[in-house]
Formats: C-alpha cells, structure tokens, sequence
C-alpha cells in the first residue's frame, strides 16, 4: 500500500478506517507491554488474535473498497 | 387415533387448496400493476409482465422485485404490529410489582416471542423490503439476479412466522405443546431441558427465517456485483446500496452459523447428543456460537437504516451527504469488526480476562464508524435548508436516539462497568434505543419517504406528524427509564419484581416501570395513528400529480428511484392519451435538462 496507490483525497477518506485500526493497534502493543493476567500460551495467542484478525481483515478490506472506488474514480 | 388424525390433516391441506383455487378467481383483489409502464418506458425491459396475472394470484405467483418488496413489507408490518401487542402486554404486566395481568408462564412466552419476532419477523423482513423494491431500481437493474430464489426467500418467511409462533396457537388446545419460554437468546441448559415442543417449533421457524435471509443475502450480492446499470460505478453507488451490500455479507457469514448451531440445539433436545452438554462443549459453546451470529445480526439491522437515514437526510438538507465515502468505509469497518465483538454479550461468564481484554478493545473501536456516521449526519444538517417533513423528522429522530442509544453501549463495552450492569435494564434501555429509536424510526422514515413511490398517493401530513411526536416522546420514556432503572439494579426479564424493599428501592423502580409503561401507551396511539394514515391515505388519499413530491430536482437530488417513478407516471399519463403537456410531471415547473 504504497503512497502512490491512492492520491491524497483518498487517504484522507481512508482515515476514517485508520483510526479504529489505530486503537486496535494500541490494545494489541498495550497488552505486550502490560499483562496483568500473565502469559499462557494458548490464551494469549487466541487474545491477541483476537485483536489480530479483524485488524488485518478491516486493513485488507479497506485497501480493497479503496483501489476499488479510486480506481471507478479515475476511470470516468 | 393416528389414523384419524392423519385423516383431519389431509383434510385440513384440501380445504386450504380450496380456498387458495377460490381465491385466485377473485378478479376483483384490491392490486395495483406499479410495473404496467415504467420499465418499458425506460426501454429496459421488452419481454415480461404483460400477461401479470390479476388477483391474489398475481401475489402468490410474483418474481417481480417490487412485488416482492410489498410483501416482505406487509409481512414485517404485521409482525411489528404483533410484536408491539406483545411488548405492550409486557409493559402493562409489570406496572404492579406483582405482576399486573398475565401469568408468570406467559409473561416469558411473549418475552420470548416479541424479541424474536422483531429481530426475525419484522426487523430482517422491512429492510428486505426497501431493499427488495428499491435497490434494483437504484443501481439500474432491470430486477433482483434471481427473481425466482428471491420469491423463494420471501415465502419461506410466513411458515416461519407460524412455527415460531405455534406454540400460542396450540396451547389452548391442551395438546402439551405450548409457546416457547426461551427468552430470544435460547441459552442451554434451558433450552435443551425445556420438554416443551414449542421450542422445537420455534427454532424450526428460525431455521426458515434464517435460510430465507441467506437467499436473500446471495441475491442483494449478486445483483449488486452484476446487474448495476452502465452508468453505476463503485464510485457513484448510492449508500442504500452500500449498506445493503455489506449487511448482505454479514448475513452471509452470520446466519448460516445460527442455522448450525439451532440444528445442533435441536439435535440435543431430540436425539440426546451432547453438543451443549456439561460433557460436550458446555453452555458456553452455545453462547459464543450464539452471539457470533447475534452481534453481526445487531450491524444487519442497523446498517440497512443507516444508509436510509444517509439517503433522506440530504434530501431534506438541501445539499449533499457530508463525506460520502466516510460513511461508505465506516460502513465497511463495523461490517468487519461486528465479528470480532461477540464475547462483550458474556463479560460476566467468567470468561479468561485476557480474553475479555481483547473484546473490549475491538468493541471499543466500533464505535469509531458508528460515531463518525453521527458526525457525518449532523454536519450534512448544519446550516443546511432543513425541511422538516415526516420523514426528515424521524431521520432527526435516529440520530438523536443513536446518539443515546450508541453512548451507553460504549459504556456497556468497557468489562468492568459491564460487570455492573450486565443483565440488568440498562442493557435493555440501551438496545431498545438503537432497535426501536434508530431501526424503527429508520424504517418509518424509508416508509414516509417512498409512500408516493410505492403508493402512488401522498400521506396525511398531520397525522404523520403526530405519528412521529407520540413515536419520539415514548421511545425516550419509555426506554430512559429503563435506563434509571438499570442504575437501580433492576434485573432484566423478570415476570414480577416484589423484591424486599431493603435490597433496592422498590417504591422508585416501581415508578420508573409505571413511567415506561405509560410510554408504552404513548408509543401504541402513535403506531395506531400510523396505521389508520397508512392504509386510509393509501386506499382513499388523492393520486400524486408529480414525481417529485419532495422538490428533489430543486436542490439536483432527484435520485434514480423517482426518475423511475416519474417515468411510470409520464407513460400512465401517455397512455390516456395525452401527449406533451403532461409529460412536465413535477406541477408545471421549468426543469434544466
């Protein structure tokens, strides 16, 4: 997702999506740094996948809707 | 005695056949052909519909997009208006602390039912049908993908509707199977234990309704990635259809989760397997296969009317939607998220906290899109040329009550206040909000907004008014005060709360419950009032002389839906055989074209 995919409106428009990326990112480093609860293999793999997951899946899913409406934009 | 039972069903099936062939000679059936002239106008279609059959056949038989959104309608207004009486009857028993009028059985059979009949039976069903009516017309489709799965979808609603509510019709028979007494959410143990085999029907009927909202899901993807007109490009997709789109990926991922884990459920209850039991995978097992489905289900039913709210508010502003794509990619973002946030329904489970943690977290982050989409509304208002219609007011409406609705779930995401008020009527405050304050009124706005359109007549302004202002001022007591009344401690679902007045203050919550209940009365004349201007204005209210009953073309609005429906009214008109005079639809005034 290089800066040159999308033009500058379209990252301001993609912001919308960054920022709860941005919290989801913050819980996933917070719980590295604090564990409170300690670490156990198997439950803190499913913790933080379960953070993880839907923040790969919302960036992918954005990227995609981007380059798809950025791109029905240029085309016209 | 099997045998004479056999006997009386086949003949119960022959008498309905009967009367089903008596009907479809009725020539006269009170219908409409809204296709008889617009599609062709446009030259999109050559080839159907003119051998549309009259009468109820025609009903019975329709593949036609904008039928079948008639009839999800009909179908979601008579669920909502049964799944009123029984929230109202709930509201009345609990004005005494003992329980005003119904049994305690009772009282959890309509429990029961009234969620499931709004989420399932009304709330899925209204949507389908904007979407069923509107969407093709939209995006520049001649009809839905597959007209014939979407027939199929709609009429496996009404056998659902009568399994879930079979129970009702069969206990007073005395034959041992009554209503069911799950509460919505159906968790095992109870569920499995409940001998009763009106559960059995009930989670059959849900089956249905769950199968029916995949088809339908399939059909809105396809015919959105397939049938868009030339003219119609990512860029340019109106919201409606966006929301449709995303919501019909939820179902897709969602329902048919619901459908395996009912199946699982009732293979417990009948075939003694063990999927939920202490053995097997524990009642948690049902809980998080439960809400996997259950929180999307939450996004399907607000989605859907927040791109309507997105649609109609600029309409009645004056100008555009503020940040169009804002709310396109926020839409997107809680469609993505709304799988990743079941596990705050069960913070009090005693879940692991790491867990917990992670939950809360992306529940957090949710309510970034939401919140946004707010923004968006109120800056496409402000300093806007507002036009306070009916549908722009309960637009208004929404928002107000998303607001309220949408802050206390933040506060209900966050473990340790959950802790708190988990269970309690805060939660139930909290929902009603956003499924009675924002989808409600969503769905009345949509209603109001595309009455000309569907009806091809106008609305009593007033009465819609007062509609709204009983609608606004009931949602707001009735469900604030069951707000205060979490705060209280009040627990949710009870039949009766005649608790010792030193464990909570029982004369206050007796109050608060009298305040909601006299909002539930508020609420009942407004939908009253609904009803009579609804069925009056469409049966007796005068023709519309113009396609743009909302002056859209004035402020370049004038969306493709009544394009369609002004073409429809210039060929009607074409048709008695007046020419160029007539074709100026919109009352005579100049168009730039």
């Amino acid at each position: 997702m290089s800066p040159q995919t999308f033009d500058r409106e379209t990252w301001l428009d993609l912001t919308v999506n960054i920022v709860p990326l941005g919290i989801m990112a913050f819980f996933f480093a917070a719980f590295i740094v604090v564990q409170p609860w300690g670490f156990d293999s198997v439950l803190s793999a499913v913790q933080f996948s379960l953070i993880g997951v839907p923040l790969v899946l919302l960036a992918i899913v954005t990227y995609y809707t981007g380059r798809a409406i950025f791109n029905a934009e240029h085309a016209e | 005695m099997a045998g004479e039972q056999l006997a009386l069903t086949v003949l119960m099936g022959l008498l309905l056949v009967l009367v089903a062939a008596v009907l479809t000679r009725l020539e006269d059936w009170r219908s409409y052909t809204p296709l008889a002239g617009g599609a062709g106008a446009a030259g999109e279609v050559g080839h159907a519909h003119e051998e549309k059959p009259g009468g109820i056949t025609r009903w019975l038989t329709t593949v036609d997009h904008k039928d079948i959104g008639m009839l999800y309608g009909t179908y979601a207004i008579i669920a909502f208006a049964v799944g009123g009486i029984m929230a109202f009857l709930i509201r009345l028993q609990l004005i005494s602390p003992d329980g005003a009028i119904i049994g305690n059985q009772f009282y959890n059979a309509i429990l029961t039912s009234h969620g499931i009949t709004m989420l399932f039976l009304f709330g899925t069903p209204i949507i389908a049908a904007f979407a069923n009516y509107f969407v093709p017309l939209l995006i520049g489709a001649d009809d839905m993908a597959f007209p014939r799965i979407n027939a199929i979808a709609f009429w496996l609603l009404p056998p659902g509707a009568l399994l879930i509510w079979g129970g009702f019709f069969t206990a007073p028979l005395g034959i041992g199977i009554d209503a069911a007494q799950t509460s919505w959410t159906m968790y095992t143990p109870l569920s499995v234990e409940q001998a009763n085999p009106g559960v059995d029907l009930m989670l059959l009927g849900l089956h249905l309704t769950g199968v029916s909202a995949t088809m339908g899901a399939i059909n809105f993807i396809a015919t959105i990635f397939t049938e868009r007109g030339d003219d119609v490009t990512w860029a340019n997709l109106d919201i409606f259809s966006w929301t449709i789109l995303t919501q019909s990926a939820l179902i897709l991922f969602a329902f048919p989760l619901l459908g395996s884990a009912i199946v699982m459920l009732l293979l417990d209850r009948n075939l003694a397997t063990t999927f939920y039991a202490v053995e097997g995978g524990g009642s948690m097992l049902w809980q998080h296969l439960f809400w996997f489905f259950g929180h999307p289900e939450v996004y399907i039913l607000v989605l859907p009317p927040m791109g309507i709210v997105s649609l109609v508010i600029p309409k009645f502003s004056g100008r555009k939607l503020f940040g169009f794509k804002f709310i396109v990619y926020s839409t997107l973002a809680i469609g993505v998220l709304s799988f990743g946030v079941w596990a705050h329904h069960m913070f009090t489970t005693g879940m692991d906290p790491r867990l917990r943690a992670s939950f809360m977290a992306v529940s957090i982050a949710i309510a970034i899109p939401s919140a946004v989409k707010t923004f968006n509304w109120i800056t496409t208002m402000w300093n806007g040329r507002l036009r306070l219609t009916t549908p722009m007011l309960f637009c208004i409406g929404f928002v107000s009550n998303f607001i309220i609705g949408g802050v206390t779930g933040v506060f209900l995401a966050s473990v340790p206040i959950d802790q708190i008020l988990h269970d309690t009527y805060y939660v139930v405050g909290h929902f009603h909000y956003i499924v009675m304050g924002a989808i409600g009124f969503a769905a009345f706005a949509g209603l109001y907004y595309w009455f000309p359109i569907f009806t091809g007549k106008m609305y009593q302004r007033t009465l819609a008014k007062w509609h709204f202002w009983l609608s606004m001022i009931g949602t707001n007591l009735t469900f604030f005060a069951m707000l205060a009344l979490g705060y209280l401690g009040m627990p949710r679902r009870y039949a009766t709360y005649a608790f010792d007045g030193a464990i909570a203050p029982l004369a206050q919550i007796t109050l608060y419950h009298q305040l909601a209940s006299v909002g539930a009365v508020i609420l009942l004349v407004g939908q009253l009032i609904f009803v009579w201007n609804f069925v009056n204005s469409w049966l007796e209210g005068p023709a519309t002389a113009s396609a743009d009953p909302w002056n859209l073309k004035e402020t370049d609005q004038f969306t493709k839906e009544f394009d369609w429906y002004e073409r429809k009214l210039e060929t009607a008109i074409a048709d008695g055989g007046d020419d160029d005079d007539t074709l100026v639809a919109d009352g005579g005034e100049s168009v730039d074209e």
